[in-house]
């Protein structure tokens, strides 16, 4: 076989190249024909994600929503955007027909003559942005308990009107919130003053409480509270659900402000619905309870160990360890809740915790760390004979 | 030279494989291909994944408990509500960090509202409160009204009943009419200043500090804590009575600690149990 001349080889090559380009066109042409068509859109559904509708939020919302005292007590968005927010792109879809199906979003009704809306935000449609907050950050502002001061100061802080403080109120004192969060002092009388001074009127600090007070009972779990138990408001704490939390300081100038949406709210990945069925491990455990002396009001931090590190509320756990228990129901001679149910489970290994589980907890294993500090070796239920 | 299975066997070899096989290989001698280094490469890979993985699955964390407690004259008190930072790594390696927190200038918080030129009904109500900012207490109505009224509440209630239309939203929020530098701007001063240490302490351990506040008692946990050396540190002096006490401390967490039983002690004056001691220094005159 002769070899080819160089003309030859670039004539091939050409033939080459071409060849490849129809091939290719070929099949370009071939998979735009098998495409699928484009779903249709669902305008009954509005979505954030969609490209068009990622402009700044005062581009539609109003902030505050106009006539804002006749649907809230502060000014809030309170109210979808209005109709010119739509139109501006679906000029179509809003005149389509008698009923056009866009109107569903926020109308309860597709209706001109009815101008009812859907409560806003509309709580059957599954969540699109997840809050970011700086949880450390508003914990480092909120007060400092500890107080201390002059006599006149505490007068300053207690209100003119409150009655005046015993004689025996030293000039400079020290009154600090004892362990367990009532005020102590060097002076039982001035600790009873402060005390029964606190009852009538005490000073509001901002503390954990702005946000986390006592609330209402959350609808169970979809199976039901485990053995029918029934908690008490006394056992929940809230978490801010409107805009009053943050706008009280948030309105204006300390950003981020409400006219910067996308400084808390940020698109989630996919929708979800937000889960209110609490998850507790101690479903006894009660806030506001302890026995008639209140035992658990106290510091949130003393038993909430982690929650003064964490940067944001994403992953945030109570993380409570046993030892904010131990310091009371495990102390010998005095009250032995924990030690005794251990002590039940070494005799039956079929025994169930009660006194702060439910059964779905309380069957469990106990973990290590309930051994360790009732000084006991870790074991296993299938382990005891 | 590696063997093809034969036609129509309905073998078909892994498309990822053949093509790690043909990123790597070269010819050999004999003009085979070899494929025996990468899946050599592949096992040692998968070994050391999985000793890694194991490692971190049993590789126990500590736990440093925190007991601040203070010395101001005769009596003691625990040092509530202060952050104290965890940095990675010795004291020595840490140096740079702790130098320059020492560099930073200190100026009291009367001091910084002083020459801000707030109202001593200011300086004094944040006082009363040892608040940094107005955001620690509640803006009750006595303050706004009356005699113990502090003038910059009364301009931004008054601000606010304008803006709002209603008395109690003037007053709740109050804040957002305030002049920012006398909203918080000490805290803010302070904010800043942590920040550039903490991004500082972060380039020198690559690992991001761990802080935690103490609760009324003094107490504070720092949690699941690699074992190994850190700094303890408040990082910016904390107003203690009269002085100013600044803490850079030494601790060891060991494998398993979950000190209950001790806890680290902290102090501005030293004792046989206390682990930490405060440097002291009076609070600087302020110069207005």
């Amino acid at each position: 076989m002769t070899p080819m001349t160089s003309r030859q080889q670039k004539v091939l090559a050409t033939l080459c190249v071409a060849v490849v380009a129809f091939l290719n066109m070929g099949s370009q042409r071939q998979s735009s024909r098998t495409r699928p068509a484009p779903a249709p859109v669902d305008y009954s559904k509005f979505s954030h994600s969609t490209k068009k509708h990622q402009a700044a939020c005062d581009t539609c919302h109003k902030i505050p929503t106009p006539r804002w005292q006749q649907t809230s007590t502060y000014p809030d968005i309170k109210d979808y955007p209005g109709h010119d927010a739509c139109v501006s792109c679906h000029r179509t879809q809003f005149f389509k027909g008698a009923r056009p199906v866009i109107c569903s979003v926020c109308h309860v009704k597709t209706s001109p003559r009815d101008e009812a809306r859907l409560p806003f935000r509309n709580p059957g449609v599954k969540l699109e942005f997840t809050i970011e907050f700086t949880h450390d950050r508003h914990q480092d502002v909120i007060a400092l308990l500890n107080f201390r001061g002059s006599r006149a100061s505490l007068t300053a802080i207690l209100g003119a009107q409150a009655s005046p403080p015993p004689a025996s109120f030293p000039a400079t004192l020290e009154l600090d919130t004892g362990r367990r969060g009532r005020l102590r002092s060097q002076d039982s009388d001035l600790a009873a003053h402060a005390r029964r001074r606190s009852d009538d009127k005490l000073p509001t600090y901002n503390n954990c409480e702005i946000c986390h007070s006592q609330r209402a009972v959350p609808p169970p779990p979809a199976a039901g509270w485990a053995d029918g138990f029934q908690p008490k408001p006394e056992t929940f704490k809230s978490i801010p659900s409107g805009h009053d939390s943050c706008f009280n300081c948030h309105w204006k100038s300390q950003q981020p402000v409400a006219t910067n949406c996308a400084g808390c709210h940020k698109l989630a990945p996919s929708t979800f619905t937000s889960v209110t069925a609490p998850t507790r491990i101690s479903l006894k455990f009660m806030h506001e309870g302890g026995g008639a002396k209140q035992n658990h009001v106290a510091d949130c931090a003393s038993c909430h160990i982690n929650i003064t590190k964490s940067a944001s509320v994403r992953g945030l756990k109570p993380d409570v360890p046993i030892t904010a228990c131990s310091e009371c129901h495990a102390k010998t001679g005095v009250r032995e809740d924990l030690n005794q149910e251990l002590a039940a489970i070494d005799k039956n290994k079929a025994f169930v915790c009660t006194y702060c589980h439910t059964s779905n907890v309380g069957s469990l294993d106990p973990p290590a760390s309930h051994y360790l500090i009732t000084q006991r070796p870790p074991l296993q239920r299938k382990d005891i004979k | 030279m590696e063997s093809v299975p034969p036609r129509g066997s309905g073998w078909v070899r892994s498309l990822v494989y053949r093509l790690v096989c043909k990123l790597r290989i070269h010819p050999l001698p004999r003009g085979g291909t070899d494929c025996f280094q990468v899946r050599l490469l592949m096992l040692m890979l998968s070994v050391l994944f999985l000793t890694q993985l194991g490692n971190s699955q049993t590789q126990p964390t500590g736990v440093l408990r925190l007991k601040v407690k203070l010395k101001i004259g005769e009596s003691t008190k625990s040092l509530a509500r202060k952050r104290f930072y965890l940095l990675k790594g010795t004291l020595e390696q840490n140096k740079a960090v702790i130098d320059a927190a020492e560099q930073n200038p200190y100026i009291s918080r009367d001091c910084f509202y002083s020459k801000l030129g707030a109202s001593q009904q200011l300086i004094d109500w944040l006082k009363a409160g040892d608040c940094e900012s107005v955001y620690c207490r509640e803006i009750e109505e006595e303050f706004v009204n009356g005699p113990k009224a502090v003038p910059e509440f009364v301009t931004a209630y008054a601000a606010g009943e304008r803006e709002f239309g209603q008395s109690n939203i003037g007053r709740k929020w109050l804040t957002n009419n305030l002049p920012p530098p006398l909203r918080d701007g000490f805290y803010r001063d302070r904010r800043n200043a942590l920040d550039a240490l903490l991004k500082q302490a972060e380039m020198v351990s690559g690992v991001h500090p761990l802080s935690t506040m103490t609760d009324r008692n003094g107490t504070a946990y720092f949690t699941d804590l690699e074992p190994g050396s850190y700094v303890l540190t408040s990082l910016l002096p904390i107003e203690v009575g009269e002085s100013l006490d600044t803490w850079n401390c030494k601790v060891q967490i060991k494998p398993g600690d979950i000190a209950t039983e001790t806890p680290y002690q902290v102090s501005n004056k030293e004792n046989r149990l206390v682990k930490c001691v405060a440097v002291e220094k009076p609070i600087p005159v302020c110069q207005k």
